[in-house]
């Protein structure tokens, strides 16, 4: 078994080496046809940085949701799949060019949604059996307003920024979670559906089948946890300047008691709910600044800092664990954030421990003036 | 858009109610029945009413036969002891096309699904249970399919049966089933019969 600190060194040697070596994947274009507001487009792209300026309406987000699409298969939004098919069209067609170093050197990803079927993804020509397949092949970490969310919104925003990160760092944890989850679904059906009698048996299945993926998924987000505190800490006080200390908690009922014997518990309360009240479907996590909660008493500001830190943390727990520099996507967050705070983010980007970025601004030269590092300007107009 | 005749409408709508035939197949056949001698129309709907009216379903494994009991049920060359629990009839249609299955059947019609409402009480689960009592059962083989629900059904049988002193096996993983299994080809799905695999329930 490695030593904590001798796995720590390994994990930072790694990410030394890495960066050295600029293994380093990025886009190199995007053609769009009929996605969201744009008609037929083709974008060329920096390898390292891109900043994507015009007016408020033009597509700037569009354009960056569009490459969280070719990564994680679905619009960084939500929504339905028809809803990312231009208005008044019957399909969607995006087509990125990825380029790599190591391994397989060119990957083009082509994602094609029509309406009334289903949604198709192929990797130089070879289609996905299962679009989960391509989840954390391209990682990808998107920083935009509503993140605020993660801190300040119910526990289901900061599960799905746990499930977002650990399905992208590892296919089994992103299986685990459908499993579970359409077994969860199955088991509550099963409660509803009975108003006197319960078949014990049948209810007895769904546990036994839950114990896997729920253990699974409850060590991964506490591993998680662990291993994002320090890198949430360096960025907290890079970005704000402050020495605050901040930290998460991950809290779960299963570190109370094995999963087995907490569904046994809940039995009664779970036949007259009609649902399952106990499980990793019910796990939080807890932000502290300074030991106490975030939530209670942060600023908008001293927040809106917490969670980009939160997603540049997150953004180097994905590149220790992946071979390649995850692209990093950053809509429109100077709103809110003071002129220092913009220069320190801007600066901490623009070091080598991050790969391809892109960035947007109304504002068209800001970024520009604050970036010392070779860069491309899109401008949508 | 309508043609001239009703009749010819008619035709048409009854045809495209069926699975995959849209109004221009539906159109062809029916063109097709137009343009061929009257008996050939009439033996075809005959053939599909006497189907519909005379089929039975087989007491002991319900899967599909003309008399009480099926062929394979009633014949002495197969090995009554070893029993291959099926979703559908397809699926006993596919296991016997590679011809690598020497045992009996039994049809579940359908899977274990809460969500769809489709519980062990509306599946042939009563009837499976006095079979593996009187019938001498020894082994039972699962060709379910190796989704969340097959798994869960699975799973739910072999808790009856494993107390009965009966070895359970199934299919090798990443064979599809149910459904999907007519789509496998004869080879792999003949070679993962024989190569099934023993099922454990493993608690703690
Ligand atoms: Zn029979």
């Amino acid at each position: 078994m490695m030593g904590l600190e001798l796995a720590n060194l390994f994990n930072l040697l790694n990410y030394w080496a890495k960066s050295s070596y600029l293994c380093r994947m990025y886009l190199q274009s995007i053609r769009l046809t009929q996605f969201k507001n744009y008609g037929q487009r083709k974008f060329d792209f920096n390898a390292r940085f891109n900043v994507v300026t015009g007016h408020n309406g033009v597509g700037k987000t569009n354009l960056l949701d569009a490459i969280y699409v070719l990564c994680m298969t679905k619009s960084f939004f939500g929504g339905t799949d028809r809803n990312i098919i231009r208005k008044e069209t019957d399909f969607a067609r995006l087509a990125g060019i990825f380029r790599m170093e190591g391994g397989m050197k060119q990957m083009d990803v082509v994602a094609k949604v029509i309406k009334q079927k289903k949604k198709t993804f192929e990797v130089n020509g070879k289609v996905y059996d299962r679009l989960l397949e391509h989840v954390g092949r391209l990682p990808v970490v998107m920083i935009a307003p509503d993140d605020t969310l993660i801190a300040t919104g119910g526990s289901e925003e900061r599960r799905k920024f746990a499930d977002n990160t650990l399905s992208q760092k590892n296919p089994a944890y992103l299986s685990a979670l459908v499993r579970y989850n359409r077994l969860l679904k199955q088991r509550n059906a099963l409660l509803k559906s009975k108003s006197g009698w319960l078949d014990m048996n049948l209810l007895q299945s769904y546990n036994d089948q839950l114990l896997e993926p729920a253990e699974y998924i409850f060590s991964a987000r506490k591993a998680w946890t662990d291993a994002l505190t320090p890198l949430f800490n360096e960025y907290y006080s890079l970005i704000s300047g402050a020495r605050e200390e901040v930290s998460i908690a991950y809290k779960s009922p299963l570190s109370q008691d094995a999963f087995s014997v907490l569904l046994d518990k809940s039995l009664e309360k779970d036949k007259i709910l009609e649902r399952t009240t106990v499980g990793i479907h019910r796990d939080d996590f807890v932000f502290f600044m300074e030991e106490m909660p975030l939530k209670r008493f942060a600023s908008q500001g001293q927040r809106k800092s917490f969670v980009i830190a939160l997603k540049l943390a997150q953004y180097q727990f994905l590149a220790q664990a992946s071979p390649e520099l995850p692209i990093l996507l950053m809509d429109d967050i100077f709103d809110k954030l003071d002129r220092e705070r913009v220069a320190n983010l801007v600066e901490v980007i623009g070091e080598s421990g991050f790969g391809q970025v892109f960035i947007t601004d109304t504002h068209p030269t800001r970024v520009s003036e604050l970036l010392d590092i070779p860069h491309q300007v899109i401008d949508i107009d | 858009m309508a043609n001239k005749s009703k009749l010819f409408d008619d035709a048409v709508a009854s045809l495209t109610s069926l699975p995959g035939i849209g109004k221009r197949s539906a159109t062809r056949l029916v063109l097709h029945f137009l343009s061929r001698p009257q008996e050939e129309a009439i033996d075809f709907v005959q053939t599909i009413e006497n189907l519909v009216k005379n089929i039975k379903y087989c007491k002991k494994c319900h899967s599909i036969a003309d008399d009480e009991i099926c062929p394979v049920c009633a014949s002495a060359k197969r090995d009554q002891s070893f029993l291959c629990i099926v979703e559908s009839v397809r699926d006993v249609m596919a296991i016997e096309e590679t011809g690598q299955f020497r045992g009996v059947y039994h049809v579940l019609g359908g899977i274990i699904s809460p969500i769809e409402g489709i519980g062990p009480e509306d599946l042939n689960i009563e009837t499976l249970k006095s079979r593996l009592q009187e019938d001498g059962i020894k082994e039972v083989l699962m060709a379910i399919s190796p989704t969340i629900e097959g798994e869960t059904t699975i799973y739910y049988l072999s808790q009856i049966i494993a107390p009965l002193g009966i070895s359970v096996s199934t299919i090798s993983r990443g064979v599809s089933f149910g459904g999907e299994l007519e789509y496998t080809d004869e080879v792999t799905l003949g070679r993962s019969i024989l190569a099934r695999l023993p099922y454990n329930i493993d608690k703690e």
